[in-house]
């Protein structure tokens, strides 16, 4: 009996304990301050079929994919960069700390000012948040790369081109899965909270919007969405990928 | 073909024989704090000789390899492979480090057709074959699929010569390879290396801190000074080959040769305490 419980994985519980908490705290409110799960259900039956979910999500999804793709660019350049250059490293990384310890939503009126209303804005903020846990990551993993392999590679007549290609990109590959989780995780908070603040459409604009006109339904079923495509990324695609890619790092 | 497992080479192939002269050419080197490790220092290897340098600990013999590979530049006097300057991406040369330096992200396989594949002169076919027939020599052919961390560390050490064997380097240098090892495995190794070298040809430069692993591999032992000096003394090993760990090691003169150098190195570290 006891074997049987320690077997069990105990991960699959926390859902459905959320769940029942959910209900028990719930049937304690009126449905306007605190509604029942199945009451967001039903609200997210009627934003599926008059189309009006699929295309907030599509705009979320767009502006993610906009900011999170700049951010990747940007941070292999400046990561990889700091990575070789010690020098650069150490010009970039006061700044690295710098922004990292401003909250990234805090840009958003600025961006919204520069870019105006709409996706450019949005994307900026999305890009800051995302580029510089992404970028230091980068570089942790160019310098990972143990000064034993690289000779032996150099031994072994390979160019310098070779070298980035054959010995660089691949050892420093589990660190580059990881800022991308990093990254888009990041990307994500960002993207919400800016959405919250000025933007006419997006699952972020949805929960905001949800609280201004009063209907719980509404923000419940925003924040769920939120969590549940974060969920999705991080488990199905980021933690594979990491996990394909670092079974050899490990020892 | 078979070899010392028994097994059966599908793709064995004639085995090219070369040999490289290696030509240090009264060289001085420091390092940039002014520690001073070499001076004046002058060695030759003739083609297909088995060169061990024998030294105790913080010596110079790590910083000599790396001279010779060319990852380091002498300060003055010339270093040089059938008269080439030596540069550590050179074709003749070949180089099986201290520990294995096998990249952890590419099975036994790929990484000994690393090499192969940065050369590109063979079709890809051709490079797995000889990666192969390498990888047979050193008795790991069963391991192609594995991954490094797989393996035990004489195993991954046999991958990193064979990976360095591939290449069919000219010069072959070897810097305390199985120091790291158990003396089992180590001895096992000694003895694989002459046969790999009595197949193979190639000039070897070999260095250890162990008397015995010296005399069971040398041509030649060339005893080093502590930094900075050069060479303390010489001494050709007159044992006949192919030798064997049950035979060799327990030889009176192979026992003579031991008392030999034990007395060198005492007279070195004693000189050099003497300084101090
Ligand atoms: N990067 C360096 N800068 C300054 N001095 C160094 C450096 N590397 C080594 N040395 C010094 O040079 C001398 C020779 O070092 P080296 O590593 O070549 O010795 P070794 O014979 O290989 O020793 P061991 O048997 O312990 O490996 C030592 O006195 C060491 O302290
Ligand atoms: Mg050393």
């Amino acid at each position: 009996m006891m074997r049987r419980l320690d077997k069990f994985n105990w991960g699959w519980a926390s859902l459905p304990f959320l769940l029942l908490c959910w209900v028990l705290v719930a049937s304690r409110f009126p449905s306007y301050i605190l509604p029942q799960p199945w009451e967001v259900m039903a609200e997210a039956q009627r934003w599926i079929a008059d189309g009006s979910l699929l295309q907030h999500l599509k705009a979320s999804l767009l502006e993610e994919a906009g900011g999170f793709a700049l951010a990747t660019l940007v941070a292999l350049l400046l990561g990889t960069t700091a990575g070789l250059f010690r020098r650069f490293r150490d010009f970039i990384s006061p700044l690295n700390s710098l922004f990292m310890a401003i909250p990234p939503v805090a840009w958003a009126p600025l961006t919204m000012i520069i870019f105006g209303l709409g996706y450019w804005s949005i994307v900026m903020v999305i890009f800051i948040a995302a580029v510089f846990p992404m970028a230091i990551t980068m570089q942790e993993g160019i310098q990972s790369i143990r000064n034993g392999e690289v000779r032996a590679a150099r031994t072994l007549g390979a160019t310098p081109l070779q070298m980035i290609v054959h010995v660089y990109m691949p050892a420093s590959l589990p660190f580059f899965t990881a800022a991308l989780r990093i990254g888009f995780s990041q990307a994500w908070r960002a993207l919400v909270a800016a959405e919250m603040i000025g933007a006419s459409k997006g699952i972020g604009w949805m929960v905001s919007m949800g609280g201004q006109i009063g209907n719980t339904n509404q923000v419940l079923l925003g924040i769920v969405i939120i969590g549940l495509i974060a969920w999705l990324m991080e488990s199905l695609v980021f933690k594979r990928l990491e996990k394909h890619y670092q079974t050899w790092r490990a020892h | 073909m078979t070899n010392h497992n028994g097994l059966t080479m599908a793709n064995s192939q004639p085995v090219q024989r070369v040999a490289a002269t290696l030509a240090i050419d009264s060289i001085n080197f420091s390092y940039p704090n002014g520690h001073e490790v070499f001076r004046a220092f002058s060695l030759e290897a003739k083609p297909g000789e088995f060169i061990v340098l024998l030294g105790p600990s913080g010596c110079g013999k790590t910083t000599l390899l790396n001279l010779l590979s060319g990852f380091q530049k002498p300060a003055s006097g010339t270093i040089t492979i059938n008269g080439a300057p030596v540069r550590p991406e050179m074709p003749e040369l070949g180089y099986v480090f201290q520990s294995p330096q096998l990249f952890p992200w590419l099975n036994v396989l790929e990484n000994v057709r690393f090499g192969l594949r940065m050369q590109n002169r063979l079709s890809a076919k051709e490079q797995t074959e000889k990666a192969l027939h390498y990888l047979a020599l050193v008795g790991l052919d069963q391991a192609a699929d594995k991954l490094p961390y797989q393996l035990s560390g004489g195993m991954q050490q046999r991958v990193s010569l064979a990976r360095a064997l591939a290449l069919e380097p000219a010069l072959l240098l070897m810097d305390e390879p199985f120091a790291a090892l158990d003396a089992i495995t180590r001895n096992n190794l000694n003895e694989e290396t002459l046969r790999l070298w009595s197949e193979l040809g190639q000039t070897v430069v070999f260095i250890t801190h162990d008397i015995d692993e010296a005399i069971f591999l040398a041509d030649r032992v060339v005893v080093l000074e502590i930094a900075p000096g050069g060479i303390h003394s010489e001494l050709a090993i007159d044992i006949l080959r192919p030798r064997s760990n049950l035979g060799t090691r327990k030889l009176p003169r192979f026992i003579e040769y031991r008392t030999a150098l034990m007395e060198k190195i005492a007279d070195v570290v004693h000189a050099n305490l003497s300084v101090l």
